[in-house]
């Protein structure tokens, strides 16, 4: 290969602008993600069918779609439905929070299920009624299970993220193109803006897995 | 505003080839990248540190930063570096193949950890070859155990397919996103495109409850 790099032609400054705006989109679509996906995951268990079809309609929808084809939809599609006009980034952080929202449901829910059917004997045993069996019993255990999966599908939303440059909203992924094409320089670009991500996103799998680990050492 | 569907009816055609791109590139891409998780999966446990630590930095890289920027990388940088053409089909079946490999590699990595230890005295005391211990008894159940976990990141990879379109590979999405620019009507056009992504998708995580279920049962035994 007969290519010089030279990684000071890529000027830090745009890139450093696009990661807060990534930033502000991951955080602000996890507070959507973290909080609604609660309520959704008990939609979800609901005992009546008016109740838990919707919700799982909505959930499956977003779990069984490509997050671009969402995004893409959400951006084209909402403003002509329903004569809505949002800043780009206001409808970056719906379109990600509503899918985060999806993944998160499930997380809740499984970790709702899968807490011991002894546990709640344990409570009615007790003498505790089904409100307090699922405030002291059910809720403390289940979202405690539910922040490694949550942490994860916090990561996957920081880098699904990347995908509102497609749709012109000034994050990361598109100052990278930006610069690619201004600079002439993909290679330093795109590897540096690769590098911010991966930065990111490592030390957050990191205490995922801490976590996990040490959850299966205090439950074994 | 009006919807009007019947647009679509001309472009059935163009969709379906969008499709067809879109499930060959996943299909190509389920194979190599079974594979080449397989071997790094491998890779991971081995006793060399070295090659352990080429495979954790690929797994952790890939899994670490988004796919997008992997296809871009792949589809701008790697013909420079290289110095050769690369087609459109080239970069988009590197590229997912690469994510494949590393999201499957955790998953058998994870399944081979999961075989009991159990089943490993079981065959020193029977006293089996090294080689009938791992082709016949850890492999086996180290595949039976993945198979859930590698029809979900099937469907993953599906779904991640879509990404090819902002690349100009003439996916599904691709062919619907240019529809939906030359007819103005991209209510239509987007929400049946989703809805043909969800169509095959959604039936694909049924079946992988279905699999996980029997497999559990068959495991259980």
């Amino acid at each position: 290969m007969n290519y010089t790099f030279d990684f000071n032609a890529v000027s830090l400054g745009p890139l450093i602008e696009g990661l807060v705006v990534t930033v502000q989109l991951t955080i602000a679509a996890n507070l959507i993600g973290v909080i609604l996906g609660f309520p959704l995951a008990l939609l979800l268990m609901s005992r009546l069918a008016v109740i838990r079809w919707p919700a799982t309609l909505f959930v499956e929808f977003f779990r069984c779609t490509p997050a671009i084809v969402q995004i893409v939809w959400f951006f084209y599609c909402v403003p002509m439905l329903f004569n809505v006009f949002l800043g780009s980034v206001t409808m970056g952080i719906l379109a990600l929070g509503l899918n985060l929202m999806a993944f998160n449901a499930e997380a809740y829910r499984a970790a709702i299920q899968a807490v011991p059917r002894e546990q709640i004997d344990a409570g009615i045993a007790l003498g505790l009624n089904p409100l307090q069996r699922v405030f002291h019993i059910v809720l403390p255990s289940a979202l405690r299970a539910s922040v490694p999966v949550l942490l994860t599908n916090g990561i996957v939303i920081f880098q699904q993220s990347a995908l509102v440059a497609i749709v012109a909203v000034q994050d990361l992924m598109y100052q990278a193109k930006t610069l690619a094409t201004e600079t002439y320089r993909p290679i330093e670009t795109f590897t540096i803006a690769a590098l911010i991500y991966f930065a990111v996103s490592f030390p957050v799998s990191q205490v995922v897995g801490w976590l996990e680990r040490r959850r299966q050492i205090l439950t074994s | 505003m009006s919807l009007d569907f019947s647009v679509l009816l001309r472009f059935q055609e163009a969709l379906a080839l969008g499709l067809w791109t879109t499930v060959k590139l996943t299909l190509i891409c389920i194979v190599l990248g079974c594979s080449l998780g397989f071997l790094v999966g491998l890779a991971r446990t081995a006793p060399n540190a070295i090659v352990r630590g080429i495979a954790s930095v690929y797994v952790e890289f890939f899994r670490g930063t988004p796919v997008l920027i992997q296809l871009f990388w792949i589809f701008f940088c790697l013909p420079l570096i290289l110095g050769i053409e690369l087609s459109n089909l080239a970069s988009g079946v590197i590229a997912l193949t690469l994510y494949m490999g590393a999201i499957t590699s955790e998953t058998f990595r994870a399944s081979l950890k999961s075989v009991g230890r159990e089943q490993m005295d079981a065959c020193i005391a029977l006293g089996l070859p090294r080689r009938v211990q791992v082709m016949n008894v850890i492999l086996p159940l180290a595949v039976l155990r993945a198979v859930p976990t590698l029809l979900s990141n099937c469907v993953s990879l599906f779904k991640e397919s879509a990404l090819v379109s902002a690349v100009g590979m003439a996916d599904l999405m691709f062919v619907g996103q240019n529809i939906s620019n030359n007819t103005a009507r991209p209510v239509e056009v987007l929400t049946v495109v989703a809805l043909i992504y969800f169509a095959i998708a959604f039936p694909l995580t049924r079946a992988v409850t279905l699999v996980e279920g029997r497999i559990l049962k068959k495991l259980a035994i």
